[in-house]
């Protein structure tokens, strides 16, 4: 299996925790992730004008060579997925590849990590894999733009594609009605305290499940629950304590990785407690 | 909120047709105003006004209000309202077709300073580096100090790297950039510049009047 590799900038700054757990997993399993050459920014959800958006992402799109390209962010996989959906509006097309020195043809098919290894890897092959199970419970938690607003792959009011990964890897999905609820985070900067009152109230309901850690498959929901955690406990007054792990990083330990090759170490929520209840 | 009749000179009609002529204004005529968006949305309770509210302002024509209103900065793009709009209306986009549209009236607040230097870092080097973001925007917001103490928790875990991550070779973004103003231009008679002769006039009629939009349920 091999897939053109777009990282997003999140990778080369704080989601260096992700990136060390992606790389692990996907060498271990044997997935070929190719980077692509001189890859640029989707543009987030700050660069405001949305043409310039979907151009930037078809110029990575361009550079596929004919593989389908995976990346790990959901703010990149909604971009990518967009630009795509935008480029069948043949003005904005022809207009954009008058830019572009790779012209783009509208044909490559952008998937999400958690796509590739829960569809196209498969949780049958993925459970061979498993040398312990993590007998924890754990909250699904997929933010906003892995589902929305082209949701081919999951369904955006109750997806099941984590939940199915979080099963097969020996732990316990929890029952969570916030999956899809936005964590705050394209507003962190511009507006702090709306943005912790939505991260209040994901950690709230994740400790009223009763689950050991939150999983997230995107540096953006990370950085808002696990960095910003502390900010959440001091601005409310409430203890939560609660581990936010990437989805390639609890795959890692279902794998019997070590905690520090998965980056675990990097997180501002100490992770060890949750690393010692899986026992090692 | 005091109701008061939107007298029929208020109305930006250039405006609204302006944005019913954009991919996503098409479908706006037929908002049903039923406000599954605005119940769907995580913070319609920090707008001015909800999704449903600026739909039917912008049939209305109501630029100066939609315009200057926090509603399109406080949305978060988390689409919602979107995927639920029983219309196939996405209010997310209406958002993000009017950021731009506001920025070049001269609108300016935290956001579309962040998003100015977002957009000047990714040109500059064709990447986002977190540390560059957050220093450059610090420089210009005073209250930012206060999450210094922040930043030097992520640099401890080595999360905030001081040197920008780059592209090789960043010499086509400068045309990608320039992609939004050209699809613009392209827009026949009813665009901007026609616009914006007609704001100063309508801005200041607008001006202190509560659009009737039948908002007093919601807020
Ligand atoms: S959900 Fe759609 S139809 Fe209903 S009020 Fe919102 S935009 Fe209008
Ligand atoms: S996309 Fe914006 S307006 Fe729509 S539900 Fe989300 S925050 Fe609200």
């Amino acid at each position: 299996m091999k897939y053109s590799y777009y990282p997003g900038c999140a990778q080369h700054g704080t989601a260096i925790d992700y990136r060390m757990s992606v790389e692990a997993v996907f060498r271990r399993l044997g997935i070929e992730l190719e980077e692509v050459k001189n890859w640029n920014c989707c543009g987030a959800l700050h660069v405001p004008d949305r043409n310039v958006r979907a151009a930037l992402s078809s110029r990575t799109l361009a550079s596929a060579k004919g593989l389908d390209i995976a990346t790990p962010c959901n703010l990149c996989y909604s971009n990518l997925m967009r630009a795509n959906t935008a480029l069948e509006d043949a003005t904005l097309k022809n207009m954009i590849n008058g830019k572009l020195t790779n012209k783009y043809d509208g044909n490559t098919k952008p998937k999400h990590l958690l796509e590739v290894i829960v569809k196209d890897y498969g949780l049958a092959k993925l459970a061979e894999n498993v040398k312990k199970p993590l007998k924890i419970k754990a909250v699904p938690y997929y933010g906003c733009l892995l589902t929305r607003p082209e949701n081919k792959f999951d369904s955006p009011e109750n997806p099941k594609s984590l939940d199915n990964l979080i099963f097969t890897l020996g732990a316990e999905p929890v029952k969570y009605y916030y999956k899809t609820k936005c964590c705050g985070g394209p507003v962190l900067i511009t507006n702090e305290d709306l943005a912790l009152s939505l991260a209040k109230d994901l950690l709230g309901m994740a400790k009223e499940s009763g689950a050991d850690c939150m999983v997230v498959t995107c540096p953006m929901c990370h950085l808002q629950l696990d960095a910003k955690q502390k900010a959440v406990e001091s601005k409310y007054n409430i203890k939560f304590d609660m581990p936010i792990i990437y989805f390639t990083q609890l795959i890692g330990l279902a794998m019997g990785m070590s905690p520090k090759e998965l980056g675990l170490d990097k997180h501002l929520v100490p992770t060890d407690k949750l690393v010692a209840r899986i026992g090692r | 909120m005091k109701k008061e009749t939107i007298l029929p000179e208020t109305r930006d009609t250039a405006f609204r047709d302006l944005i019913l002529k954009t991919p996503v204004g098409e479908k706006i005529p037929t908002c049903m105003q039923c406000g599954i968006c605005a119940g769907s949305c995580p913070v319609s309770h920090e707008m001015d006004y909800t999704p449903r509210q600026l739909v039917r302002m912008v049939q209305l024509g109501l630029k100066h209000e939609v315009l200057n209103s926090n509603t399109i900065w406080i949305c978060t793009t988390c689409f919602s309202c979107s995927v639920r709009c029983p219309r196939g209306i996405r209010p997310t986009e209406l958002m993000e077709t009017l950021k731009p549209i506001a920025i070049a009236e001269g609108i300016k607040n935290k956001n579309s300073k962040f998003d100015n230097i977002f957009s000047d870092v990714v040109k500059k080097n064709g990447r986002a580096s977190e540390f560059l973001l957050i220093s450059k925007y610090s420089l210009s917001e005073p209250g930012m100090i206060k999450q210094a103490p922040f930043g030097l928790s992520l640099m401890s875990r080595g999360k905030l790297p001081l040197m920008p991550d780059k592209m090789e070779d960043v010499r086509e973004l400068d045309a990608i950039f320039k992609t939004g103003e050209e699809k613009q231009e392209k827009k026949p008679e009813s665009g901007t510049k026609e616009n914006a002769e007609t704001k100063a006039e309508a801005g200041e009629k607008n001006e202190g009047k509560a659009a009737d939009t039948g908002g007093e349920a919601e807020k």
